[in-house]
């Protein structure tokens, strides 16, 4: 799937980090694909896989998210400032079913769930890091 | 340094590269003072206590409050330069306005800090605080010197996925992964979310064994963290 128009889903976008990186990311390794990088535009799926779908359990709060495995492309807007950026997976995450209701807003837009992360060159080129979640919505 | 692509105005790229023309702001020097950052001068140009002049909060066209001076994404002005850029890894020097930074994959970059470079260590705060060893995200846009010049950086910013483990009066004791971190509980600047709420200083619905996201600044020097956001599923601790 590319970097389209189609929509995919909508929620909340964290960020972590991987491949190799400084402090407690230090040990993060390549995440599930191999190949995570922080300073690449990347990010982690909640359905990567099976083996994937069993940690996140997206499910749990009511995202029946598809499957998109290593390599799948993605566009992710921020939903108030309308900024994007193409990612592509390369890790599976985030937990979502440890946070489930979990909102935030912006600009009296919210989502609900969290259902991609990204790494911090992803995420700082549609947010700021130091607010930890964004609303976003995601097109293939 | 990596690129991307990014969509926004072109208001922050003329600011950004209008500062960096001026090299506004020194590292190490010319810390502008708290009340400043209070008094909504922010985006302002302001005389440091030093006499170095410099402009906070990094933009002087919408909006002049930190979390939005972070969060406004930039591009370029100029047609031919098509992509901003990302660096990442630890500073190993500091050369006046220039980091020095040595990426985690053996790369190197050359950071610039502009007039409008907003800094994050643990809060909005100034160049000043900034030191060497310290890691480091930062995005801006290349010159044609070599540097990235920044309009965000954030030093030591982590966000980690963990489990809490212990609680005591002034820490928490993290598992993230194999490992253990020390998050240090900060008077006044710690703040938990319990899922829709806003987040709020009220720590006491924080429980051992809740999985939980910790946004806070990581210490190079005894590899604690600065808690400054702990954020629970919905719930969490409520009581019944």
């Amino acid at each position: 799937m590319a970097c389209g128009s189609t929509k995919l889903w909508n929620g909340e976008a964290t960020w972590f980090c991987c491949g190799n990186s400084w402090g407690p990311c230090a040990t993060t390794g390549g995440g599930a694909c191999g190949t995570c990088r922080s300073s690449a535009l990347h990010a982690a799926w909640p359905n990567a896989s099976k083996a994937c779908w069993d940690i996140t359990r997206p499910d749990l709060c009511g995202e029946d998210i598809p499957r998109r495995g290593c390599g799948s492309e993605m566009k992710v807007r921020h939903d108030c400032s309308g900024a994007s950026v193409c990612v592509t997976v390369t890790d599976c995450g985030p937990r979502t079913r440890s946070f489930c209701s979990e909102s935030t807003c912006c600009d009296g837009v919210c989502r609900t769930n969290r259902v991609i992360d990204l790494t911090p060159a992803a995420f700082s080129a549609i947010g700021s890091l130091s607010t930890g979640t964004l609303p976003v919505s995601i097109f293939e | 340094m990596s690129a991307y692509r990014t969509g926004d105005t072109l208001a922050r790229r003329r600011f950004l590269t209008a500062a960096a023309l001026r090299g506004a702001t020194v590292i190490g020097t010319g810390a502008l003072s708290a009340s400043a950052l209070s008094t909504g001068v922010l985006g302002t140009r302001v005389a440091g206590a030093t006499g170095t002049t410099g402009v906070i909060g990094a933009t002087a066209l919408g909006a002049v409050d930190a979390d939005a001076a972070f969060a406004a994404p930039i591009r370029p002005l100029d047609p031919a330069v098509a992509e901003s850029a990302f660096a990442e890894g630890r500073i190993a020097a500091i050369n006046g306005d220039v980091l020095e930074v040595a990426g985690s994959y053996g790369d190197h970059s050359r950071v610039r800090i502009t007039g409008a470079t907003s800094v994050w260590k643990g809060r909005a705060t100034t160049a000043a605080d900034i030191e060497t060893g310290d890691g480091l995200y930062a995005r801006g846009l290349p010159l044609p010197d070599g540097t990235l010049a920044t309009d965000a950086v954030w030093v030591n910013i982590v966000n980690l996925h963990a489990t809490i483990r212990g609680i005591e009066r002034t820490r928490l004791h993290l598992a993230h992964g194999q490992h253990e971190i020390i998050g240090n509980l900060m008077a006044e600047r710690t703040s938990a979310a319990y899922g829709d709420a806003s987040p709020t200083a009220d720590l006491s619905r924080l429980t051992i064994g809740q999985s939980a996201q910790v946004l806070g600044a990581w210490r190079p020097s005894d590899g604690s963290v600065d808690l400054v956001r702990v954020a629970v599923a919905p719930g969490a601790g409520r009581r019944r």
